[in-house]
């Protein structure tokens, strides 16, 4: 029987040149499995959001009303969080929330979930982290620092909390990355093993197959469970994203 | 030719599988996850850029500002027909009022006309009942006049037949007759 990790195999696809870094790197820029996730995730979203939007009107069809469903959620969640500024931002939160949900959503349908690939998540955990650095330092400044000076508190007290804050935040990253990677990967895991015993018991003959019941029951459980998690990851993705950019976005207004 | 000695061969990938659950994965990977083997990241990542880079541009640049402006057109859409519905609301009511107040005016003109044709009525009938009143007295005081004068009439006879009467009770008594005027002297004194 196969392992419950090979469907996190990277297989190589179609052979494309390597790419020289500077610093003696270099990248393999073949197509595999995982690439392929996300550009048919990518391509899924442009293809329905093409559609949706070509023929925006007042009164809006079946996938204008889905596409405007998905915007106003998300549309609220970054104004409810970042305030009336959050429209700058937003484009980036929903491409993100979109992206990562409809690989979430992919993996429950392909045999390859590209979010459950370290490389993937990390990268963008780094693109929300970076994002962050960049427009605090743009809108503050010097006084980015008060990100790890909270107003308010008592000196002996910054001594603790100082240290605390910027530990936090630069452990967000890390946070963000291993969140969504660890949900995906522990979903997916649990799924093929539960889906494993299946067969084994149901091998063992009359009795096997009534025992093999429960860990089907399991798998189906699983799997409407996993849809949760699938949106639900992609959601707090967002909501974390729009959480530290508001963090720098109104530095001072906040605590 | 590339094609040939690439890791994608159908052989080479399960026998670097089963290699992997065997256990002696730890050697060659990571930590026996798959998303270990950091030959395969550059590419991930590089591509994940790529198509972010691309989804992010027609997003920001194409569905979002479509999917705003049509959110937008069907807010003063219906702002616009709030406040038109608001408009011809306020105009119905002013002219429901003005109705409203028609018909007062006119009521109270309707009571003013029926309160002067009642005092018309009124005055019309008082002066025809003095009108009668004055003809009726007329006429009653024509009467009475008559009357009056018809018992003055028949009072001056009464003495004229008193004194034929006694001339002829005097006649027959006596057998003499009893001038005329001396019967007019005696009756004149038992009248008086």
């Amino acid at each position: 029987m196969a392992s419950p990790m090979e469907q996190f195999e990277i297989h190589k696809g179609l052979q494309l040149p390597t790419v020289p870094l500077p610093g003696g790197l270099s990248v393999d820029l073949s197509l595999n499995n995982s690439i392929m996730a996300m550009l048919i995730a990518a391509g899924l979203v442009i293809a329905f959001f093409a559609i949706a939007t070509s023929r925006a009107a007042v009164v809006p069809g079946r996938t204008q009303l889905i596409a405007e469903g998905l915007f106003g959620y998300i549309d609220d969640l970054a104004a409810g969080i970042i305030g009336p500024e959050s429209r700058k931002f937003f484009p980036y939160v929903f491409s993100i929330f979109l992206f990562v949900l409809t690989m979430n959503m992919l993996g429950m349908f392909l045999a390859f979930t590209a979010t459950s690939q370290l490389a993937v998540t990390v990268t963008l955990a780094l693109m929300t982290f970076f994002l962050v650095l960049v427009v605090g330092f743009i809108r503050n400044g010097a006084k980015m620092y008060k990100l790890f000076v909270p107003s308010g508190v008592p000196w002996y007290m910054l001594l603790l909390v100082t240290p605390i804050e910027i530990i936090s935040f630069f452990l967000r990253p890390v946070t963000l990355a291993l969140r969504l990677f660890g949900n995906m990967l522990g979903g997916h895991v649990a799924l093929k093993v539960f889906a494993g015993f299946v067969p084994t018991l149901a091998a063992l003959g009359a009795v096997g197959i009534v025992g093999a019941i429960l860990p089907l029951a399991g798998v189906v459980a699983l799997t409407a469970l996993e849809f949760l998690v699938a949106f639900l990851q992609a959601f707090v993705f967002a909501v974390l994203t729009c959480v530290y950019l508001n963090d720098v976005v109104n530095l001072g207004d906040h605590h | 030719m590339a094609a040939e000695d690439t890791p994608y061969t159908p052989g080479a990938a399960p026998a670097a599988l089963d290699g992997t659950y065997a256990g002696a994965a730890p050697a060659d990977s990571g930590g026996g996850l798959p998303q270990f083997e950091f030959e395969y990241w550059g590419g991930q990542i590089v591509w994940l850029l790529l198509i972010f880079a691309v989804l992010y541009t027609l997003m920001s640049r194409v569905f979002i500002p479509r999917l705003r402006r049509v959110r937008e057109t069907r807010a003063e859409t219906i702002r616009s027909a709030v406040a038109e519905a608001r408009r011809v609301q306020d105009e119905a009511d002013a002219q429901a009022a003005a109705a409203r107040s028609e018909i007062e005016q006119a009521r109270t003109r309707a009571r003013t006309v029926a309160a002067e044709a009642k005092a018309r009525a009124n005055a019309d009938f008082a002066a025809r009942q003095a009108e009668a009143d004055a003809r009726i007295a007329e006429d009653l005081a024509a009467a009475e006049t008559r009357i009056r004068s018809l018992r003055d009439t028949a009072m001056a006879s009464v003495g004229e037949i008193a004194v034929e009467t006694a001339g002829a009770m005097v006649e027959r008594l006596t057998g003499t007759s009893v001038p005329a005027a001396d019967l007019r002297a005696a009756a004149k004194g038992a009248a008086g």
